[in-house]
């Protein structure tokens, strides 16, 4: 019997401390942020969208391999002899045309590996987050400037060169063959 | 189903008539509040008494350990933070220290402390998380606010270090993949200022509440000798009363250097290892953590964090087991190192799945409704288990 009643004593003063503790909190200002009106300003670090200063890559493929899960696509052409490209804003001197530059937001984990590795710093993430989006396929970044025609005559070039290349090897190597030929 | 088989339970319940219950099989999850994710448990039941409760897992398996062999050591730390996602910079750190002892690299003194530091931080927010849910599934709805306001605060301070709140990939190997901006280690002090009387809160709240202590004092208890038989670990270890934490018994980083004490279950409100002394281990142990906090923030030297992480990891050939003290218990990374770029296997000793794995054994005998306090003692996370 005295135990029934201790009990509901000790119910009803626990709770009423805890009451109190939530009474006391009806006189502090409210935490919750009215989201889309009021946004909160995050700190320079923070990790969200990736975002790539393409004038500054020079194509050396740091980030694709870095990246964990592949969500980072390139695609070089090799710049022509009497070509001039330019500098990266560091003093690289760049020698490949980055004629594909896709990140995939959406396969992204946002763990910034891609960010580190880079000799230009041309690679990192923005505090952006609002990026979300209907379609799957806007998820799909392009940072490339080449427009399809100049990609299509870039790797028509390449192509060319290759052959060119090879045909030459061709008969450097009849030439170089001919010798052992001619011994035996 | 013949009375005297059962277990013996907490309410000895008196049938008239001695009416036979039919048993009952009842599924409870994937999709349940309580179980803390995607966790399935059989459960056969005997009226409001459980007969038989067997978990079910692997609903969120990802393969942690098959990818770990198919991408470079490094790019296995954002991997690990998918472990155990609400303790992440706590996962970064065993592997990541496994990996140092294999390499026998030394790391940068101010980079030790920072590890220290926001690994301790994670504790406390992990805890944090554990009570809050833990109130949630009783059926106190408040104490799970007030523990997330405060978590924010961590949250944020991990923003600012390394720009993420989740899923950090801040520890890494040879230090740490930040330095620490001017001025964090005072936010880091000032929040160590303002926690401490916000555990006091949630004490009034529902550490001391008289329903909540009805509801989880002398619910599952689990006696230390079972709960060694298990593997258990961590917390709910401590809760059965044995003092076993990594962190004094086999110190790791710089553990060693700092004054805090094993919280131990001391069975206060009921016995020795009840749902009750898990829940006050946690609470006691963010105490402790704040005061390792403060030691590490007072004795964190200038520096650069950054200076002895090497360029390319190469890990030797061979072996080593690591296992450190996540907010769970003993988190162990088993790496194998064939000396190439990839490890040939990494087998994780998940605590969490040890600590789920003797819930079968303590279920029996038990309500339904303290089957849900003592999945929420265990303070399990599905995404460590099924990995």
């Amino acid at each position: 019997m005295k135990d029934y009643f201790r009990n509901i004593y000790q119910a009803i003063v626990t709770i009423l401390i805890g009451m109190g503790v939530t009474f006391r909190h009806l006189f502090v200002h409210a935490v919750t942020i009215q989201y889309p009106h009021v946004k909160r300003e995050l700190p320079a670090r923070s990790r969200q969208k990736l975002f790539v200063n393409i004038d500054d890559c020079i194509g050396c493929f740091q980030c694709a391999r870095a990246c964990p899960v592949d969500c980072i696509m390139i695609e070089t052409v090799k710049a022509g002899k009497d070509e001039d490209l330019g500098e990266t804003s560091n003093g690289q001197k760049k020698r490949l045309h980055v004629v594909k530059f896709d990140i995939d937001m959406a396969k992204c984990c946002y763990c910034a590996d891609c960010v580190f590795p880079c000799p230009t710093e041309c690679i990192y993430m923005t505090p952006d987050y609002e990026f979300a989006t209907y379609d799957r396929n806007s998820l799909l970044l392009h940072f490339a400037k080449y427009s399809p025609e100049q990609v299509k005559a870039l790797h028509e070039r390449q192509e060319k060169e290759a052959l060119a290349k090879a045909q030459a090897a061709k008969i450097k190597a009849a030439a170089g063959t001919k010798k052992p030929e001619s011994e035996t | 189903m013949n009375k005297s088989n059962l277990p013996p339970s907490r309410f000895e319940l008196e049938v008239p008539n001695k009416l036979k219950t039919e048993e009952m099989t009842l599924s409870m999850g994937p999709q349940h509040p309580s179980t803390h994710g995607v966790l399935q448990i059989i459960l056969k039941t005997d009226g409001e008494i459980i007969d038989s409760a067997d978990p079910r897992i692997g609903y969120l398996h990802r393969c942690f350990e098959k990818h770990a062999e198919n991408v470079t050591w490094h790019q296995v730390i954002p991997y690990t933070d998918r472990l155990d996602y609400i303790a992440s910079m706590n996962n970064n750190l065993g592997y990541v220290i496994g990996l140092e002892r294999m390499m026998k690299l030394e790391v940068n003194e101010r980079a030790e402390h920072l590890r220290v530091i926001v690994a301790e931080l994670n504790r406390i927010a992990s805890h944090l998380i554990a009570l809050g849910t833990y109130g949630l599934d009783i059926g106190a709805f408040t104490p799970f606010l007030y523990t997330f306001r405060d978590r924010e605060r961590i949250l944020d301070l991990f923003e600012e270090i390394c720009g993420a709140r989740l899923l950090y990939n801040y520890i890494w190997v040879g230090g740490v993949a930040y330095d620490a901006l001017p001025g964090w280690r005072d936010k880091v002090l000032q929040f160590c200022d303002y926690f401490l009387p916000k555990i006091k809160e949630y004490n009034d709240l529902l550490t001391f509440n008289k329903i909540f202590i009805d509801r989880t004092a002398n619910v599952g208890v689990i006696p230390a000798e079972l709960a060694i038989n298990y593997g258990m670990s961590g917390p709910g270890l401590r809760g059965s009363g044995v003092p076993y934490d990594l962190r004094k018994i086999d110190p790791y980083s710089i553990y060693d250097r700092f004054e805090f004490d094993i919280c131990t279950g001391r069975g206060e409100m009921g016995t020795v290892g009840d749902c009750w002394d898990r829940y006050w281990v946690r609470v006691a142990e963010m105490y402790e953590s704040v005061k390792i906090i403060r030691q590490a923030c007072e004795a964190m030297p200038d520096g650069d964090a950054k200076e002895t992480v090497p360029r390319n990891i190469k890990v030797p050939a061979g072996e080593y087991y690591m296992h450190t003290e996540s907010p769970r218990g003993e988190l162990g990374y088993y790496i194998i190192s064939d000396g190439g770029k990839t490890a040939n296997r990494i087998k994780v000793r998940s605590p969490a799945y040890s600590n789920l794995s003797i819930l079968s054994s303590i279920a029996p005998g038990v309500m339904i409704a303290d089957l849900v306090a003592i999945i929420g003692s265990l303070d399990i996370v599905l995404g460590e288990i099924d990995r």
